[in-house]
């Protein structure tokens, strides 16, 4: 794909911009569909159940039939809402969510854009469906969801102290922002894979990544129990499927990015493996991420708003910026 | 110094953890609660008065609509209440039928607050886990009087249905599993930091308070006092069984968790020796003239649910109807503490406080 | 960390082992003999002595009688017999009350109508519901006669 960024624009040219970029969106949209159809199956197996089963082959179709009935529902808005910004969040919140997948290499060559600065071209976007969540609390105008929003802002620009730091070490070892030569630094046998070597800035990006994507167990901005439904408590129909598929888009970047940054992208664990196309290595280690989620969604209760800030502040940023300082010392010893 | 407006907030009574149609409202000052009201009523049918118009076999099944998670308490307090004041005979059969299904409620009720308390701080697992070993109990109760939460199973002078073929081994073989089930609950859950940090030192009061406030159950033995109506005043055979109190320390969450956890130990293990000593035959129902007409006076009598001291009092006029008919709650009674424990917590900490004191809304409104 | 690991293993022990979940509306539950589901009526065998009507918590029993059309007979037989199942608890008092078993309980229990006049059975519509007749009517504790 490069390629076509160092010719001029032509029709042709953003042609192939369009035509890719829906076709990234259809892709993830399938993905969005059977991620929520696992997670439900995956979860229901984990509690004795069997998930959903009746619509469609093996209740295949049960989150079409789920988006189907989301699309025909009727659009609600509160009346003391206010109008425009409750339209706008939803968009908000979807259009940098979609932005992120354009950095994202799959293979050595298949990539949307080579980006310098990928990751944080990531955090960067990432922010702004912060934003549209405070935003979709507020013009909510429901006290459940203003403090959804407010949970969620603090929550989210915590963990992205952390999350940015401890891939720091990371670049540090490639010397480079770029995703493509962080993972081509990485080919070789498992072990040299980054999430070895940077084991600590591995488990803290896990744990910041879960937090960012306000997944249990940090699923404070919509604590169920708590805030009925937090920041989307109002949003109904499509509006509210577009929240679930920018959180399942970024759960999407954030398996393709532990994927890149820690376990080799697209490299087999051992070269002698390498018959097998990338884009499948790419994706079983992506699986891995995504099921690892949903494990954990099935197992853990809920932190506090507190020890969720703590946890942020006193743990993982001093531990993440001693995973610097060990990667300093590191680089300077081995060379 | 930056003055932030004060959140008056609804909880319920449409709210997923009010576990039924109860509200709070709460004042927030961000997210920390300065006052909490709890209103109750949604679910107020006037079961009481409604007694007065209703002979005594006639009040049971609106007995078992109180406490729906525990209704085999309920249905024995009344009969218990009516069976002293005619000072009956209770057959031993029928004494040891009532004391079997009232320790597998006990289990089963506490199941259900295990899981919904895990729901409310979010884990999602264990919910289910409980409800399908409760489902085992429920099924046994449908086998023995047909009806899987509504039993309407004690009469006054004993109990309406022997226990049918092979009932008491399956009640043994529950026995069994349910220790290694418990395994695994602990493996699950109990030791989980994340789980711990929520509940350690939350909600905390001492013995003093809870006396003050009448509390009783899990909720009273947290703190320390060794008070249970079946060691403390024997009703029912419980005197010829052997099992221990448990009791916590600090009177916070977590201690609550310890002590109902180790009451399922407790009552599987009168489970245990109730199925051993189970007479092999007898009557299940005492000698009982027709028409039930306690004596004139007053009575009241005091038994232990999973949530506490349910007491029922009496007041005959040597009709078959009661003249009046009072139950004392353990949940009603319990919630009291509610606001006094709110106050200066956080939202996240009200659910947490709120699971904990184990309240059931049919039975706080009765 | 230890005891989260163990909760992991936990729920991952769990995805393979068996599933607890009915197939319920496309399997029908068989529910045990004693199950108190909704009520059979024999109206041959109706006395109309109106226990049941007196025993209902929830006076969900209206009955009407006549004069038994064969004149060589006495007493009566039962004209009208409804159940209103908006408010029938199916306590299963009225069956233990009764004296010639002309009311029992079926295992049937679903109920769901569209409508809530659905919900008034009648005598014909109660004798009509007449699978899974409860077998075992053996009733222990009914204070024989009922109660005044």
């Amino acid at each position: 794909m490069q390629h076509f960024w160092d010719r001029p624009l032509s029709w042709g040219t953003a042609g192939i911009f369009v035509a890719s970029a829906i076709g990234v969106l259809g892709f993830v949209i399938f993905f969005v569909t059977y991620a929520i159809y696992f997670e439900r199956k995956f979860i229901g197996w984990m509690q004795y159940r069997q998930g959903p089963n009746r619509t469609g082959p093996l209740g295949l179709l049960q989150s079409v039939a789920d988006v189907a009935k989301l699309l025909f529902k009727e659009d609600t808005i509160p009346k003391k809402a206010d109008r425009g910004l409750f339209i706008l969040a939803p968009v908000l919140a979807f259009v940098p969510s979609f932005a992120v997948l354009a950095f994202i290499p799959y293979t050595l060559e298949l990539q949307f854009a080579d980006l310098n600065v990928g990751f944080l071209y990531y955090i960067a976007l990432s922010g702004i469906t912060t934003i549209a969540i405070v935003v979709a609390g507020w013009a909510s105008n429901n006290k459940y969801s203003l403090l959804g929003g407010m949970r969620s802002a603090a929550q989210m620009i915590s963990y992205e102290v952390p999350l940015v730091m401890s891939v720091v070490g990371v670049v540090m070892m490639t010397g480079s922002l770029n995703l493509r030569e962080i993972v081509i630094a990485q080919s070789g046998y498992f072990w040299e894979w980054n999430f070895l070597p940077q084991i600590l800035g591995f488990v803290i990006f896990l744990i910041a990544a879960v937090s960012e994507l306000n997944r249990t167990p940090f699923d404070l901005p919509e604590a169920e129990s708590e805030l009925v439904a937090g920041y989307h408590v109002e949003y109904s129909g499509f509006r509210f499927a577009f929240f679930m598929l920018t959180e399942y888009i970024y759960v999407y970047a954030i398996a393709c990015l532990t994927t890149i940054l820690f376990l080799g992208g697209w490299n087999p664990p051992i070269p002698q493996l390498d018959f097998v196309p990338g884009i499948l290595w790419f994706f079983l280690k992506f699986s891995v991420i995504v099921f690892f989620l949903f494990w954990i969604r099935a197992t853990f209760p809920r932190l506090r708003v507190d020890q969720l800030m703590g946890m942020a502040w006193k743990v993982l940023l001093p531990l993440a910026i001693l995973n610097i300082f060990l990667t300093a010392i590191g680089i300077e010893l081995m060379g | 110094m930056i003055r932030t407006e004060e959140l008056l907030l609804n909880v319920g009574p449409q709210h997923p953890s009010t576990h039924g149609v109860f509200r709070i409202v709460v004042k927030l000052d961000g997210e920390i609660i300065t006052e909490a009201t709890p209103v109750m009523g949604y679910l107020h049918r006037g079961t009481e008065k409604l007694a007065e118009n209703l002979n005594f076999t006639q009040i049971i099944p609106y007995t078992d609509r109180m406490d729906y998670v525990s209704a085999m308490t309920n249905n024995y307090v009344l009969c218990h209440a009516v069976e002293k004041m005619m000072g009956l005979e209770i057959p031993e059969r029928a004494e040891f039928m009532r004391l079997i299904v009232m320790e597998m409620q006990r289990v089963a009720s506490h199941l259900v607050w295990w899981g919904t308390y895990l729901l409310d701080i979010g884990a999602m697992s264990p919910f289910l886990y409980a409800f399908s070993d409760r489902e085992r109990i429920l099924q046994m109760f449908n086998e023995l009087c047909g009806a899987r939460l509504t039993y309407n199973y004690m009469r006054v002078g004993g109990v309406k249905w022997d226990a049918p073929d092979g009932w008491i081994d399956k009640v043994k073989t529950f026995v069994k599993d349910m220790y290694n089930r418990l395994d695994e609950y602990h493996n699950l859950v109990s030791g989980n930091e994340i789980f711990l940090s929520r509940i350690k030192g939350i909600g905390q009061y001492d013995a003093k308070t809870a006396i003050d406030y009448g509390l009783s159950g899990a909720n009273l033995r947290s703190t320390g006092v060794k008070w249970d109506l079946r060691k403390a005043e024997p009703y029912s055979l419980y005197d010829r069984f052997e099992f221990d109190v448990p009791v916590g320390k600090n009177g916070d969450c977590f201690d609550r968790y310890e002590c109902r956890m180790e009451e399922i130990v407790q009552s599987l293990r009168i489970l245990e020796q109730a199925l051993e000593q189970f007479p092999g035959e007898g009557e299940t129902m005492g000698k009982v003239p027709r028409v039930i007409r306690p004596p004139a006076g007053e009575i009241y009598v005091r038994i232990e649910s999973p949530r506490g001291e349910i007491g029922c009092h009496i007041v005959s006029k040597g009709k078959a109807e009661p003249f009046r008919l009072k139950f004392r709650r353990p949940s009603f009674v319990n919630l009291q503490i509610l606001p006094k424990l709110l106050v200066g917590e956080s939202m996240t900490n009200l659910v947490t406080i709120l699971g904990g004191i184990d309240i059931v809304l049919g039975e706080v409104d009765c | 960390m230890k005891g989260m690991l163990k909760g992991l293993g936990v729920t991952l022990k769990t995805m393979g082992t068996k599933k607890v979940t009915l197939a319920y509306p496309d399997v029908p539950i068989e529910m045990p003999d004693r199950f108190r589901g909704i009520q059979y009526f024999e109206p041959d065998k109706c006395i109309v002595c109106n226990q049941c009507a007196r025993i209902c918590p929830t006076d969900c029993i209206t009955l009407t009688g006549k004069a038994n059309p064969d004149p060589e007979k006495k007493g009566k037989v039962i004209d009208t017999f409804d159940i209103n199942f908006e408010i029938c608890i199916l306590c299963d008092l009225c069956t233990e009350v009764c004296p010639t078993e002309a009311i029992v309980m079926t295992n049937n229990f679903e109920l769901a109508t569209y409508s809530r006049d659905d919900l008034y059975k009648d005598k014909q519509w109660l004798y009509e519901n007449n699978l899974n007749i409860r077998e075992d009517n053996n009733n222990i504790g009914s204070p024989k006669g009922g109660a005044k």
